[in-house]
């Protein structure tokens, strides 16, 4: 296949778990750049999207690509078999789950007025997968990829550094800290330190306090 | 904006020249922050355009149902209900032809690093399936109003001075085929070729 485009095929692919869905993480696998993009699978019963508001003025579209869905959008419920399209607006709470087995939700969303730039939320679900998985080294190359290409964003080292606290490795959750420590604004790393659970098992060393500080 | 609901079967449906049926989701929608439409096979049983993509954008392309034959970059792949191509070279041609009658086809697209824009296309290909069926007055009128919202474009001047030359009104379609030529050099070649001029093609002010 040549490098110019590619092929997927949104039942095979592995998914990562997502705040209780299973993420296809289609933009993260493709590289996409346009717009956010991506897929949700699920079997009978089980969730589809993460119930969640977009308070990021994202426009979103949901397209129910396989199988069949009930979304629930505000108060109301509305039934989704395949070819569905259901556009929701910023602000509006959504969520839906799937009526049959292998459902598959295809997902476009960007903020009207403004160049792409997210892709932060999907790669992190990509490395968390791994990382649940017991694949540590899979999870650590998805972050350091993700740092080389945006090195200026201090979110990449800070979620590196939840994942290796998750793990257990506080000495290379310090390190991703230390580099997270030298591009965040200091009042916000410190709000975000202060309030993660994901940093629960590094919180009593005396490092911890140190960044704090 | 509120929320809305549609199946893809119930959007308009919007027959194009070259057989395949464009169903506008962007615009059912009013969405303004991405480029994203369906297509179903018409007469012809293409379902995507042979086309590449001039102005840059990256494309997406799901089958919602049914089977379909894209070729993209001369290899053929046959792509069912669930799969998707990804054409990241905007330079790539790329089309795809309906192996099932049923076949639907999503597309989503835009240019990487820039805030999305409604395509000219958008608001010029509604007209064409009236310029098809000989309802040149209802085109004519309708690229009227796309170049109200895209002032300066030259693929809707080129459209326009077609249905002019159609309607009979050559000073019209002189003066915004020159318009056309002159935002885009490629029109002044495809003028030539172009039968939808034959009644204007001998006057001495016809673009050479």
């Amino acid at each position: 296949m040549s490098a110019g485009y590619e092929i997927l095929t949104l039942g095979e692919v592995e998914t990562s778990p997502h705040l209780g869905s299973n993420l296809i993480p289609i933009r993260y696998l493709l590289g996409y750049r346009a717009a956010g993009v991506n897929g949700w699978r699920a079997d009978a019963g089980g969730q589809l999207i993460p119930p969640h508001e977009e308070d990021s003025g994202n426009e979103e579209l949901y397209v129910v690509v396989v199988g069949r869905a009930t979304f629930t959008l505000g108060e109301e419920q509305r039934d989704a078999p395949a070819g569905t399209l259901v556009f929701v607006p910023a602000g509006v709470h959504r969520t839906a789950v799937a009526e049959e087995d292998g459902t598959i939700l295809f997902v476009v969303g960007a903020t009207v007025g403004e160049a792409f730039d997210g892709g932060g939320w999907d790669t992190f679900a990509v490395a968390d997968g791994h990382r649940l998985a017991g694949r540590m080294d899979e999870s650590r190359a998805v972050m350091q990829r993700a740092m080389e290409e945006r090195p200026e964003m201090w979110a990449l080292p800070y979620n590196l550094a939840c994942l290796e606290a998750l793990a257990g490795n506080a000495d290379e959750a310090f390190a991703a800290l230390e580099r997270a420590r030298e591009l965040a604004p200091a009042e916000e790393l410190q709000e975000y330190l202060r309030g993660d659970s994901d940093l629960d098992n590094i919180r009593d060393d005396p490092r911890f306090a140190e960044l704090l500080a | 904006m509120s929320v809305d609901v549609v199946h893809v079967d119930e959007l308009d449906r919007i027959e194009l020249q070259d057989g395949f049926v464009w169903r506008p989701v962007r615009r059912h929608f009013g969405i303004r922050a991405f480029g994203v439409n369906a297509y179903t096979p018409g007469a012809s049983g293409r379902v995507i355009e042979e086309h590449t993509e001039r102005l840059g954008q990256e494309e997406i392309y799901v089958v919602l149902r049914g089977r379909v034959r894209f070729t993209v970059d001369g290899d053929e792949h046959e792509l069912g209900q669930g799969q998707l191509l990804y054409v990241r070279e905007p330079s790539l041609g790329r089309g795809a032809v309906a192996l099932t009658d049923d076949a639907a086809v999503l597309a989503t697209g835009g240019t990487p690093g820039e805030a999305f824009e409604i395509s000219n296309w958008e608001f010029m290909f509604p007209a064409f399936p009236l310029l098809a069926q000989g309802r040149y007055d209802e085109a004519k009128q309708m690229l009227e109003e796309a170049l109200e919202q895209r002032p300066g474009s030259p693929q809707i001047l080129y459209n326009l001075a077609c249905a002019e030359a159609l309607v009979g009104e050559p000073d019209g379609a002189l003066e915004h085929l020159k318009a056309a030529i002159e935002g885009d050099e490629i029109f002044r070649e495809h003028a030539r070729e172009d039968s939808d001029f034959a009644s204007i093609r001998d006057d001495p002010r016809f673009p050479r």
